[in-house]
């Protein structure tokens, strides 16, 4: 008769609460003890940008890379593939929405990163780091959340955890730039649905995910990034760049970060 | 019927001065962090940090749950903390707890001057252990452990349900435009769950909280809309005072502005406080609700935000 009663009360405290979807309550000590055990900095290769994001790319967030055509953002992800692949991090995605993967500037970096072995083990240095770099072309946005729900669902399903640490769009402003704008909010529900996959897929996985954008016409003549202020709230950390003095040359600002202040810059070179 | 007689319906309960002295024991007042010192807060008040994008609204979060966490005083020192656990239900999933740690630290560090290591980690420990965290993707996550937090704290449950006194919301408007959009396709099964009937329940279960449990609550909104451009005159006037006064629309419905006690509203500075070599972003902050017509500034440093 207790259990009855008791059954009586607990029904009549929590009639919403389904007693098997509890969600995890963490402490700042298990939310820390996670950061530092699972949540590396990935390196992009390039000094300058790793300094201004405090070690790399963070698994666990992620990073926006916005700026003009030609100011090297495809460059940027080209190196960070090709460097977290050579360190053994783990594999790359690489989704490629303009065509503008190309292995050729993957073997460039690679041989800018071991230039004095013999060629054989160079050949066969870049057969490993190219097996570990999946590349996949998405065209619309459709395409695209159909292809992040379905890593989700592979990476929940992998036993023993997956090796995937590192996800990049490239650039995830040509497909939702043309959906968005305009009174139907449909095209916003996609973007922002994009946002929270990416997160999710981020933190619950282990993975920085890296995407760039493309830059617009604000007021008074002055650029700024595309997909407006809806989007700004996504990335965890956001760096602008522009072009530098000289060929190879860029500067990178911070305009939003999680733990440093923003506006600083840094110069970077990108090899050859 | 009875011998009551009319003179007694006119005899006070208390008087203005016990009143008084009961309710200040009761829900004592709040010495706030910057920037939300102007005006004085107590448990049971809800305060809307609204701003654009960039403008120090989680950091003003994460400087308020420091306050909170940290105890009233340790080995004899007076720390000046609140000694109560805070929620944190992060909607917008930015959350960095290596800045908490942080800003803890040097809190710390201030306050206790060198104590050891050991008892250092202790404490560092003990207030760590009074943050609380929970993600939520969607809007029914969000509601769902609101639900889960009442019951655990009528369960009086350990973990979470006791000493509970702050509850900071990252961002009521995370989930805008996908519950709008899911309300135009009516898209939830059975009921006709609509971003209107989401916001209310949501707002409901906040308000049964206060009810159960007197809470600060924080939320920070994100200024998604801007109001039609101002005409050139009124943009002159705001180029030569500096600071960028943008206007922003009200997106949150009715039922959540009429739930919101108090509203601050804070925004990036034009202003350039240059400190050598690098320059150092300001903001300011303006309280709407009651409105102040003072605006402060200030600045986001390693070790928190300070007032300039």
């Amino acid at each position: 008769m207790m259990d009855a009663e008791e059954e009586d009360t607990k029904s009549r405290l929590a009639p919403d609460v389904t007693p098997n979807r509890r969600l995890p309550w963490f402490t700042g000590i298990e939310l820390l003890s996670d950061t530092n055990q699972n949540k590396h900095f990935l390196p992009t290769g390039l000094e300058g940008i790793d300094a201004l994001l405090g070690g790399g790319l963070r698994q666990g967030q992620v990073t926006e890379i916005a700026g003009p055509s030609s100011s090297g953002k495809t460059q940027v992800c080209l190196s960070s593939a090709t460097h977290v692949v050579d360190r053994n991090f783990g594999m790359v995605l690489y989704l490629d929405t303009s065509n503008s993967f190309s292995p050729f500037r993957i073997s460039c970096f690679v041989n800018q990163l071991h230039p004095s072995l013999p060629k054989e083990l160079k050949e066969t240095s870049l057969q490993t780091t190219m097996s570990n770099i999946y590349c996949q072309s998405v065209f619309d946005i459709f395409a695209l959340l159909d292809l992040l729900h379905h890593v989700e669902t592979t990476l929940k399903h992998t036993l023993g955890g997956s090796k995937l640490c590192l996800l990049i769009v490239d650039s995830v402003s040509s497909v939702i730039a043309p959906v968005i704008g305009g009174k139907n909010s449909q095209g916003w529900c996609m973007m922002a649905s994009v946002g929270v996959l990416l997160k999710r897929i981020a933190y619950e996985h282990n993975i920085a995910v890296l995407v760039t954008n493309h830059m617009v016409g604000g007021e008074n003549g002055t650029l700024k990034p595309a997909l407006g202020e809806s989007w700004k709230g996504i990335p965890h950390i956001r760096l602008l760049l522009s072009h530098g003095t000289g060929n190879n040359r860029g500067t990178a600002t911070v305009s939003k970060h999680t733990l440093m202040a923003s506006g600083r810059t840094a110069n970077f070179v990108i090899g050859n | 019927m009875g011998e009551a007689k009319p003179g007694d319906w006119i005899q006070c309960d208390e008087t203005g001065k016990a009143m008084l002295s009961r309710v200040l024991s009761g829900r004592p007042f709040i010495i706030p962090v910057p920037p939300l010192h102007r005006v004085p807060l107590r448990l049971g008040n809800v305060v809307e940090i609204s701003g654009p994008s960039n403008s120090a609204k989680s950091q003003v979060l994460v400087q308020a749950v420091v306050h909170f966490i940290l105890p009233k005083e340790w080995g004899g020192i007076h720390v000046g903390g609140m000694e109560s656990k805070a929620v944190f239900f992060d909607l917008d999933c930015r959350f960095d707890v290596l800045r908490l740690s942080q800003i803890l630290t040097h809190r710390i560090t201030e306050t206790c001057g060198s104590i050891g290591q050991i008892a250092f980690d202790k404490l560092f420990h003990d207030c760590m252990s009074r943050f609380l965290y929970v993600r939520c993707y969607s809007s029914s996550e969000f509601l769902s452990s609101l639900k889960e937090l009442s019951y655990q704290i009528q369960r009086k449950d350990e973990t979470v349900g006791t000493g509970l006194r702050l509850l900071l919301i990252d961002s009521v408007g995370s989930f805008h435009w996908i519950d709008r959009s899911n309300q135009l396709r009516g898209l939830c099964k059975g009921k006709n769950i609509s971003s209107q009937s989401f916001q209310e329940a949501i707002v409901h279960e906040l308000h049964e909280l206060l009810l159960l449990q007197p809470l600060l609550v924080l939320a920070t909104k994100a200024s998604l809309f801007r109001t039609e451009t101002p005409n050139e005159y009124q943009r002159s006037i705001s180029n030569c005072t500096g600071d960028r006064n943008l206007l922003f629309r009200e997106y949150m419905p009715v039922v959540w502005q009429s739930f919101v006690t108090h509203r601050i509203q804070l925004n990036p500075s034009d202003e350039f406080l240059s400190n050598g070599s690098e320059p150092i972003w300001s903001y300011t902050s303006e309280w709407l609700q009651p409105s102040v017509s003072m605006k402060d500034r200030f600045i986001v440093r390693d070790d928190g935000i300070f007032l300039t």
